[in-house]
């Protein structure tokens, strides 16, 4: 049984076509990517999902029917635009959020412990949230999202503001998350930590879907549009190549949709000021992927206007 | 209902734990306990312990008349006759008496008399006295039962028609416990509306509501949120009761105008039913402004043009008190953000018909209902709107049932 099955989704604000026939479905135990450009769409996928918005067209599925109250209770949803009452004190917060979503006072404070100790917080259980850092409030944050241990976790954008050591365990415990069989949806720009904990993927552009399935097919898919270049000279402005960024003396080209590589190679060995040492062509990373995609649609619209 | 609950819980300990709160709380009760103090120490002071002398030039005022003694409270102070002005003085300078009158003997005529004293001037009370020797001794000759009357005047009892309501001269509570009723009442609207609008801007203001959106209906945020401030209302009310209470306990043995009061059951009954309805209406509007802006300081805005329509019948005390019947007044009584006010401070006044004041609940109620419908509905519709403000447009077409239509 799918968890969230989204089919045919639209929704307009007026004149602007924020989603348009958008599908996807997320199972238990997997990490789901929602990905795409700011305004693309996707914070409005997610409140369509979660009976914040209702869709013009199209139905959601959520743990096989309609989002009910007492399912909303198996979801924990981390938002963009997020924060907590700052002159209250931080454990009874997060207390007061978990009973909101179904568990008693006593659970919620047993819970509690170990997530603020796991998040090196239980020294600041007692102040206002308003005297925690940026990254501590994040971190509490996501303990809210968690204290209820929800079979569902919808988080955006849920490393902003965190430092390597904390990326790194909100990272692991999303992994733990998904070996026990929890559904998390995750959205975010960083897509190196989207290509290590992602399963499968949906990316939105201008609020179609634009790409859709296994990270590792889609990398297959998309291999033969990176490059690996290694020489002396400069090997920007390529015709075909979307982008070109040098890293350690390698540079690496994303090509267009539907540009051989091999019209490269020709293109760098009719230039007289460059020494090729390298040509490689590489498995593209997923941040590839979503500049070709991203920016060749941008042109595609360009080109029609 | 459980996250109702919860909302409620959380709104009250959320407040009642601010400074704020505490110092707005406490401070009127220390404020009246101040009053109070004050009031009794003027009223210990003001006889003083020394007798009162007078010299009298026309010959009918004898020391052993004396007026009615109170039934509770000080004594009045003594009075002592001198034969003429020397001797008086004489007293006076030696600190004897504490001040002496010299009645002349034009006195049944013109009815003047003069008040001498060294460097403080007795108060009102013992003025008050001597001006009751001069009457139990003017009316010497009368019989007893008479005498008294005059003493004491008139007590005129007001009884409408159908015998619903009465209204007696006499009883001063009556009078002035429907105006601090209407008093209190403002205050706490306005205490109440800013917690709400306050309470309503919070989530968008610290971005919770998103969050809160996936946990719980707007219906019972809103009313856990309303029953949590009503329950801060009530406890400011419950405790302002309770000092009041306590301070006209005290306060009885020293001012007369306190002793043989009674308590206003009718009047109290018409409170609590009026005064729920009334709040549930302020709330309901508050959160229907706080839903529609996007911070606190718009909608303070807003609010108060909007508390002037529950202060509204202040502006007509000197009609309440000239005409409390008049047309206006029935007007302001049916209004339901101004019957609360109207309605008490008619109270004080005349005997509001018994079909106005039904009507006026009703209405009340009709609207009260109406505006936490109303604003559980513009709520949810504002409450993902960061940074922007609603218009009408949106409002109207979700009152129709189209579902959100909030801009992204």
């Amino acid at each position: 049984m799918t968890t969230v099955q989204v089919s045919h989704v639209s929704k307009a604000f007026g004149e602007v076509k924020a989603v348009q026939d958008v599908s996807f479905e997320v199972y238990p135990g997997e990490v789901f990517g929602l990905l795409g450009p700011n305004g693309a769409g996707k914070t409005t996928t997610i409140r369509m999902m979660l009976d914040i918005f209702r869709p013009d067209q199209g139905t959601i599925s959520i743990f096989g029917g309609k989002l009910t109250e007492e399912k909303k209770n198996r979801i924990g949803y981390m938002p963009e635009e997020r924060g907590l009452y700052k002159d209250l004190k931080l454990e009874p917060t997060l207390i007061f959020l978990a009973t909101l979503k179904g568990i008693d006072e006593a659970t919620a404070r047993a819970r509690l412990g170990p997530w603020l100790e796991r998040f090196d917080l239980q020294d600041y259980r007692q102040q206002k949230i308003q005297n925690l850092s940026k990254g501590m409030q994040q971190k509490a944050q996501i303990i809210a999202t968690l204290l209820h241990d929800p079979d569902l976790l919808v988080v955006d954008e849920p490393f902003s503001g965190l430092d390597p050591v904390n990326t790194r365990l909100v990272k692991d415990i999303i992994e733990e998350l998904r070996q026990q069989g929890k559904t998390i949806i995750m959205s975010a720009h960083q897509m190196h930590q989207v290509e290590a904990l992602c399963n499968r993927i949906v990316l939105i552009n201008h609020g179609r879907t634009v790409l859709y399935g296994e990270v590792a097919q889609i990398k297959r898919d998309f291999a033969g549009n990176a490059l690996t270049i290694e020489g002396q000279g400069d090997f920007t402005n390529l015709p075909g190549v979307l982008e070109a960024r040098r890293h350690n003396g390698t540079w690496n080209l994303t090509l267009d949709v539907g540009v051989d590589s091999q019209d490269v190679l020709r293109a760098i060995m009719r230039q007289d000021n460059v020494k090729l040492e390298r040509f490689e062509i590489a498995e593209p990373s997923l941040e590839d992927i979503f500049v070709t995609v991203v920016q060749h649609a941008g042109q595609e619209e360009a080109a029609h206007a | 209902m459980r996250n109702l609950w919860l909302v409620a819980k959380h709104e009250y300990l959320k407040i009642v734990r601010q400074k704020s709160f505490l110092i707005g709380t406490l401070g009127i009760p220390v404020l009246i306990i101040v009053v109070m103090g004050v009031g009794i120490l003027v009223a210990l002071g003001q006889r003083g312990s020394l007798p009162l002398g007078y010299v009298d030039h026309t010959g009918i005022l004898s020391e052993s008349v004396t007026p009615p003694a109170p039934d509770k409270g000080k004594p009045p102070v003594a009075i002592r006759a001198f034969v003429d002005e020397a001797a008086a003085q004489a007293a006076l300078e030696a600190r004897t008496i504490q001040a002496y009158y010299v009645v002349p003997a034009d006195y049944v005529e013109s009815g003047r008399v003069q008040l001498f004293f060294l460097d403080k001037r007795p108060g009102e009370t013992v003025q008050e006295d001597f001006a009751a020797f001069l009457r139990a001794n003017l009316l010497a000759g009368q019989p007893a039962d008479v005498q008294r009357r005059m003493l004491e005047g008139s007590s005129v009892t007001f009884r409408s028609m159908d015998g619903s309501r009465e209204l007696e001269s006499e009883n001063v509570i009556g009078f002035i416990v429907p105006f601090i009723a209407a008093f209190f009442f403002v205050f706490a609207v306005m205490n109440a509306g800013g917690y709400m609008l306050q309470a309503v801007t919070d989530e968008k203001e610290n971005r919770t509501i998103e969050v809160l959106a996936t946990s719980i209906r707007p219906e019972e945020l809103i009313g856990g949120k309303a029953v949590g401030l009503m329950s801060v209302g009530l406890t400011q009310l419950g405790i302002w009761v309770l000092t009041g209470v306590l301070a006209l306990l005290v306060a009885t043995p020293f001012v007369p105008e306190v002793q043989g009061l009674r308590v206003p059951w009718s009047f109290l009954v018409v409170v609590v039913l009026f005064f729920v309805p009334a709040y549930a209406l302020i709330a309901g509007l508050m959160t229907a402004v706080g839903g529609m802006v996007t911070d606190l300081r718009q909608g303070q805005q807003i609010t108060g043009i909007l508390n002037l329509f529950f202060t509204l019948p202040f502006f007509f005390v000197a009609l309440i008190m000239a005409k409390p019947d008049s047309p206006l007044l029935t007007v302001l009584t049916l209004f339901p953000t101004t019957s609360f006010v109207t309605i008490t401070m008619r109270w004080a006044m005349t005997t509001v018909p018994l079909w106005q004041l039904g009507v006026s609940w009703v209405l009340l109620v009709t609207s009260a209902v109406v505006s936490v419908w109303l604003a559980a509905r513009i709520f949810r519709l504002g409450m993902l709107r960061y940074g922007q403000n609603l218009n009408v447009k949106t409002i109207i077409a979700s009152l129709r049932g189209n579902g959100l239509r909030a801009e992204p």
